[in-house]
């Protein structure tokens, strides 16, 4: 049985040949095993999800005085307004989602006679839906003044650009770059960065929504959540297109 | 002893079928019997002979099972089949290179 290395030489057996074909049979693994329009579409899900708890929600606020002796005279005090509910909310919908991406993704590459790779993905969705969480209640609770810092460091001089960061909606963003990287996907990363642009640069509610309506959350939310499904909607139509193609 | 980049080629590995094989397992953890016979272009007997060389020499490991009422062969890479597929890889292109270099620079 192991004669077989006495076999004639083939034309295919050159080097040259032979990466060629390697590269492109693990390209096509990555093609089969691609699915990611099921991600997008969860997670717009769990953000529109978002919006009854966030109107519904019992809001607390939050209030410290900024600077012990005021602000040229006059005393400064930072508060934060938070949806309560939004803490039990995110983490529970974020860790469902991620195990359900999980799942999914796995019946589909069996159904297709391939494994994946889904460890990294769920690892990394959970570690930063808990830090997101983590961070989103400390900012809530101990509103700050300024910039960020972390250990004495100031970490930039756009403290909302950096707030917005550490919600739970950049918690989704991030976990997308981790599926970027794994599926070595350029229009996943180039849709990923635009749904975290529309994170930390989200929308002026107040041109849109009364600054005091019970509804200003919800153009961002829209926006974050259209983003993601109209990228899945987008994906699902281009990985059947190419589904098709290889058939 | 000759550093001709060819020398370090193993038999077992460097032919399309098999080392299409292990660059399939690699990508996907593991990779069903079909899927190989489909996409590698081969008929079952030849793709168990190919399979059968990979797992003598330690290289795939096999599992059979059922899903449902349907029998299922999964092929996976082992620990040694990975450094294999790594270092085969890692050959092809020292070996490419080395075909590429102008005369002079070889004999140097």
């Amino acid at each position: 049985m192991i004669a077989m290395t006495t076999e004639p030489t083939y034309a295919d057996d050159d080097p040259h040949q032979l990466l060629v074909n390697s590269r492109h049979l693990a390209s096509q693994v990555r093609r089969a095993q691609r699915g990611t329009w099921i991600p997008l579409v969860v997670f717009a899900l769990v953000t529109f999800g978002a919006i009854p708890v966030d109107r519904w929600s019992h809001y607390s606020l939050t209030c410290r005085t900024a600077a012990p002796h005021g602000v040229n005279g006059v005393e400064a005090k930072v508060c934060a307004v938070y949806a309560t509910a939004g803490f039990v909310y995110w983490p529970i919908a974020l860790v469902l989602a991620y195990v359900a991406v999980a799942a999914l993704y796995v019946r589909r590459s069996r159904e297709r006679g391939l494994g994946t790779r889904v460890r990294p993905y769920v690892v990394a969705g959970i570690v930063l839906a808990a830090l997101a969480t983590a961070v989103s209640i400390s900012s809530a609770l101990h509103p700050r003044f300024g910039a960020p810092t972390f250990l004495g460091l100031r970490l930039g001089t756009q403290p909302d650009a950096f707030y917005h960061l550490i919600g739970p909606a950049s918690a989704i963003g991030l976990a997308l770059l981790v599926l970027a990287w794994l599926e070595r996907s350029l229009s996943l990363l180039a849709l990923t960065l635009v749904y975290l642009a529309t994170v930390i640069h989200p929308l002026d509610a107040g041109h849109i929504v009364h600054h005091l309506s019970p509804w200003t959350f919800l153009p961002n939310l829209l926006v974050h959540g259209g983003v993601l499904l109209l990228g899945g909607i987008g994906f699902a139509i281009a990985e059947r297109a190419a589904r098709t193609h290889d058939a | 002893m000759s550093s001709h980049p060819a020398n370090g080629l193993d038999d077992t590995v460097h032919q399309r079928v098999r080392l299409g094989i292990l660059t399939i397992a690699h990508e996907a953890r593991r990779v069903e019997f079909g899927y190989l016979r489909t996409n590698l272009d081969l008929t079952a007997g030849n793709l168990s002979q190919h399979l059968s060389i990979l797992e003598n020499a330690g290289l795939v490991s096999i599992e059979k099972g059922y899903e449902g009422k349907r029998p299922r062969t999964w092929v996976s890479l082992t620990k040694a089949g990975r450094t294999a597929l790594h270092d085969e890889i890692a050959h092809l292109k020292r070996l490419i290179s080395h075909v590429e270099q102008p005369p002079d620079r070889k004999r140097s």
